[in-house]
């Protein structure tokens, strides 16, 4: 482990930190430094403790140990409360916003005013103004935040940190639910920020995003400092061995390695796997969720679905899979009209279904492992016969299933809910992978997964691909979306903007029609 | 690696699996004795004595033991009737309401088909009384279904509806001039169940009770339909999206506690009562509820769990005749027995989350 040289010039020292949960360590020895003027990423994958570290940092949670030192002199930070006063501020992933107040009365809420009584802002706005114009964060501030998209919504936390005089803030994972104009937007605004005295830590899990605007870059590994480098000081290979250890093999991964990608071949006059014609869909209160959406999966394709989160993703995957019928519409595999299938029929035909919300559309916390790794194919053979489970034969499946796709967990027996999330995404993939032949839906598959299983997940993908299994993977991140798919269609309002094939992948055009430009193809 | 070694170490954590499942019971039927020890002795009586009592009293003899074996057969039912429609994930509270319309619909097949001959009549009035039970749990599920009123407050309310019922045939239609209690007149003889053993008597009842709590047990651990019910009780939306029809297992489900409730009924007529009386439900529903909560909704469990319940009872009413400590007792023993295994619950779940690697 690399020491940290800690200088006069840090404005912030966390050093020696360890924070447990149970048994297990989230935080074991980690440091961290902050200079004056800079952006600092913090950059590890999923449970290496880069949220836990600030989290502490932000009075969220206590350290079991450690010691955190702002200017040079020890503090101890109890609370949120206590972190703003001592000027840290902290946008999380999900917002806590008031959805039907506005966002100037989101900004001003819980502070102290002499307009209690007579709901007079005119100071507020006069100060709130000045800083959307120095950091460029536009927003109306009489807006109500429920009409908002979210990367509107993130400046309104921002500005909420800022209005309250922070002078570190703390951005967790900023990037996900924006679009990549948005990310610069970001970028740009964060850089404004370091010019005028602050400093801010950048969490996140996305190499490149740290390499386009970090400062200095540190990297966190099982809750331990893996290193600390100005950005330029170290190649982008070192900085992914510094997070994925001596684990993965780099050259042999789909994540990093540049493959040869072939495009599938496409036998005419063969139906596509899917064909989703011009479905529309209403929700129980009328609103139009999806609008006149056709789009087709051929064998062995990956298409991508892109769009920011909320914009119609859910509704097309769960319309697909049969859980609930379109209002007009027909939806087609290989040919065959499947609107109105019962679901369990769909999946008697190979079609596999990764939802976005594990634990609350995938997973059974109450059943055992065993019990959710044949969740819909409990019915067929082998698993069961005239209506009675074959125990002996799912156990023994279930165990290889275990090992195959690396589920931390007892047995097969063991109860769900005993379950880590990231060994629950397991669960749900290796049922999602171990049974397909025609058609994988897949929604956000890889979210809460560690790299080493993200890329197996990728290499899996692949081989699907190989076997001329259709698939529709449907992603709120742009960057696997452009590594894996060989089309992408991107959906906004729930319609779609257009499709790019592979060829003419760009950040920036399928990003445009993410906030609703449309394409020609 | 890492991840290897945390498996391993887990595994080696978990050996002694039974022994850590059926410890926390021990222990908490302990503190339980304990506790009501505690206010038996304040109370003035010997505690000793009164635990004796209770405890063996099922095993003095062959007429106590048949005593305990003629209680544990409707609660064993019951039970059932409770965690079926548990392990789906409904709260069936009309136990008591199902056995009565249960009872009621064999007391009316063994009036009317009196002369019959048993053959048709026995079966006849036990099937009927399954089919009335089986109604007074549709009911409340078409309910939840159409109108989502929850089946707490449904089946609980059908449980009046029966008292009426009973009262009514018990006092208007078929009421015995010559009992001093609302009683019908007997069923006739054809549909009684057969004695397995003669002296003391035990009625057939017994053999069909421990057929259905394995059959109730093969049903949810082996076959696609219990495994179908126990996924939709886990996470009906998941269980939705994966092809399950729910809204037809949530309806299985009270159909299935109806009928198993409604067979306890017709039993109860059939192999005891030979009448319908009023009352006669007892607190049969409750102690079915204290019984499939204390397995955790365990079918397996269960029929070991009603068998500890009926000797407590017998045990009690002795404890009261010879003591004369009130029988009442046993309830709060039966009470702290079910709050001691509840709490086991929540310490060993502070232990897992201590113990936990991930």
């Amino acid at each position: 482990m690399a020491e940290i040289v800690q200088t006069s010039a840090d404005v912030l020292q966390m050093q020696g930190v360890y924070k447990s949960f149970g048994a297990r360590y989230a935080l074991n020895n980690a440091s961290f430094n902050l200079e004056a003027r800079e952006i600092h990423g913090l950059l590890g994958g999923n449970g290496a403790g880069k949220t836990t570290l600030m989290n502490i940092l932000y009075g969220l949670y206590r350290e079991d140990k450690g010691t955190i030192k702002l200017h040079g002199k020890q503090v101890e930070i109890n609370s949120p409360k206590d972190a703003i006063a001592r000027g840290i501020g902290m946008v999380h992933q999900h917002f806590l916003q008031v959805e039907n107040y506005t966002v100037l009365e989101n900004i001003t809420l819980g502070l102290p005013g002499n307009n209690r009584f007579s709901a007079d802002y005119r100071d507020e706005t006069r100060v709130i103004s000045s800083l959307i114009e120095r950091f460029g964060l536009q927003v109306d501030l009489h807006a109500r935040i429920e009409d908002l998209p979210m990367g509107t919504r993130q400046k309104v936390e921002i500005l909420k940190a800022l209005y309250r005089g922070v002078g570190i803030l703390i951005l967790d994972e900023p990037s996900t639910n924006l679009t990549p104009q948005e990310v610069d937007g970001l970028f740009k605004s964060l850089r404004e920020m370091v010019n005028e005295g602050m400093s801010i830590v950048f969490i996140t899990h996305k190499l490149q995003e740290v390499l386009d605007v970090c400062d200095r870059i540190t990297v966190l590994r099982h809750g331990c400092h893996v290193l600390t480098l100005r950005r330029g000081e170290a190649t982008e290979e070192a900085f992914i061995r510094a997070m994925v250890g001596e684990e993965m093999k780099i050259q042999e991964s789909v994540l990093f390695a540049d493959h040869a990608r072939r495009s599938p071949v496409v036998a005419s006059g063969q139906p596509p796997r899917l064909y989703v014609d011009s479905v529309d869909y209403k929700d129980a209160h009328g609103v139009e969720v999806l609008r006149n959406l056709t789009l087709d999966v051929h064998a062995g394709e990956i298409l991508g679905i892109a769009g920011v989160a909320g914009n119609g993703q859910r509704e097309l995957a769960e319309i697909i899979m049969q859980v609930y019928p379109p209002s007009s519409g027909k939806i087609y595999l290989d040919g065959r009209d499947i609107t109105g299938m019962e679901a369990n029929r769909l999946l008697s035909l190979g079609v596999s279904y990764i939802p976005e919300d594990r634990l609350h559309d995938g997973f059974l916390p109450k059943a055992s492992v065993a019990h959710n790794l044949i969740l819909g194919w409990h019915h067929q053979e082998p698993y069961s016969k005239r209506g009675f489970i074959d125990w002996a034969k799912v156990s023994r499946e279930a165990v290889e299933l275990i090992d195959r796709y690396n589920i931390v967990t007892n047995g097969p027996s063991e109860v769900g809910a005993n379950l880590s999330g990231g060994n629950i995404q397991r669960v749900i993939i290796a049922r999602g992978m171990g049974h397909l032949s025609t058609l994988l839906v897949a929604h956000n598959p890889t979210r809460g997964l560690d790299i080493p299983s993200m890329d197996a997940f990728y290499s899996l993908l692949l081989a699907k691909k190989e076997v001329r299994v259709g698939i529709l993977l449907i992603s709120e991140n742009l960057d696997e979306l452009i590594l894996m798919c060989d089309r992408i269609a991107a959906l906004y309002r729930g319609e779609i903007m257009g499709v790019i094939e592979r060829s003419r992948f760009e950040k920036y055009e399928i990003g445009r029609m993410m906030s609703g430009v449309r394409t020609d193809t | 690696m890492l991840e290897q070694t945390h498996r391993q170490a887990r595994l080696r954590f978990n050996a002694p699996g039974v022994l850590r499942q059926t410890l926390p019971y021990a222990v908490a039927l302990g503190i339980a004795f304990a506790l009501a020890g505690i206010f038996i002795h304040l109370m003035g009586y010997d505690v000793l004595r009164a635990y004796q009592t209770i405890l063996f009293t099922s095993f003095r003899s062959a007429n106590s033991f048949v005593q305990t074996i003629l209680k544990f057969i409707p609660v064993t039912l019951l039970a059932l009737a409770f965690t079926v429609p548990f392990a789906a994930g409904k709260y069936n509270i009309g136990g008591e309401g199902q056995m009565i319309v249960g009872a009621t619909g064999a007391t009316v097949i063994g009036i009317l088909l009196r002369d019959e001959p048993a053959i048709l009549v026995l079966p006849l009035a036990l099937v009927t009384g399954v089919l009335f039970g089986a109604i007074w749990g549709l009911i409340p599920a078409w309910l939840l279904l159409k109108f989502r009123i929850h089946e707490i407050l449904t089946t609980t309310l059908f449980n009046f509806i029966s008292y009426s019922i009973i009262d009514y045939i018990a006092t208007e239609i078929w009421r015995d001039p010559v009992a001093g209690h609302p009683t019908t007149i007997p069923i006739g003889d054809s549909a009684w169940l057969p004695l397995v053993v003669r002296n003391p008597p035990l009625h057939s009842g017994i053999v069909l009770a421990l057929l259905i709590a394995a059959a109730v047990w093969v049903y949810m651990t082996r076959t696609t339909g219990g495994y179908e019910m126990v996924a939709t009780g886990a996470n009906p939306e998941a269980s939705k999206i994966f092809g399950i029809k729910t809204s037809r297992m949530f309806m299985l489900s009270l159909v299935i506690g109806g009928a198993l409730a409604g067979l306890a009924g017709a039993v109860e007529v059939e192999g005891y009562q030979h009448r319908l009386i009023v009352g006669l439900q007892s607190n049969f529903l409750q102690l079915g509820l204290i019984t499939g909560l204390i397995a955790k909704g365990n079918n397996f469990a269960v029929p070991f769990v009603a068998f500890f319940i009926a000797m407590l009872e017998v045990g009690a009413s002795a404890m009261q005749r010879t003591m004369q400590i009130p029988v009442e007792f046993v309830f709060i023993v039966e009470a702290l027995v079910l709050l001691c295994v509840l709490l086991s619950d929540v310490v060993r779940r502070r232990e897992w989350i201590r113990s936990s690697v991930r």
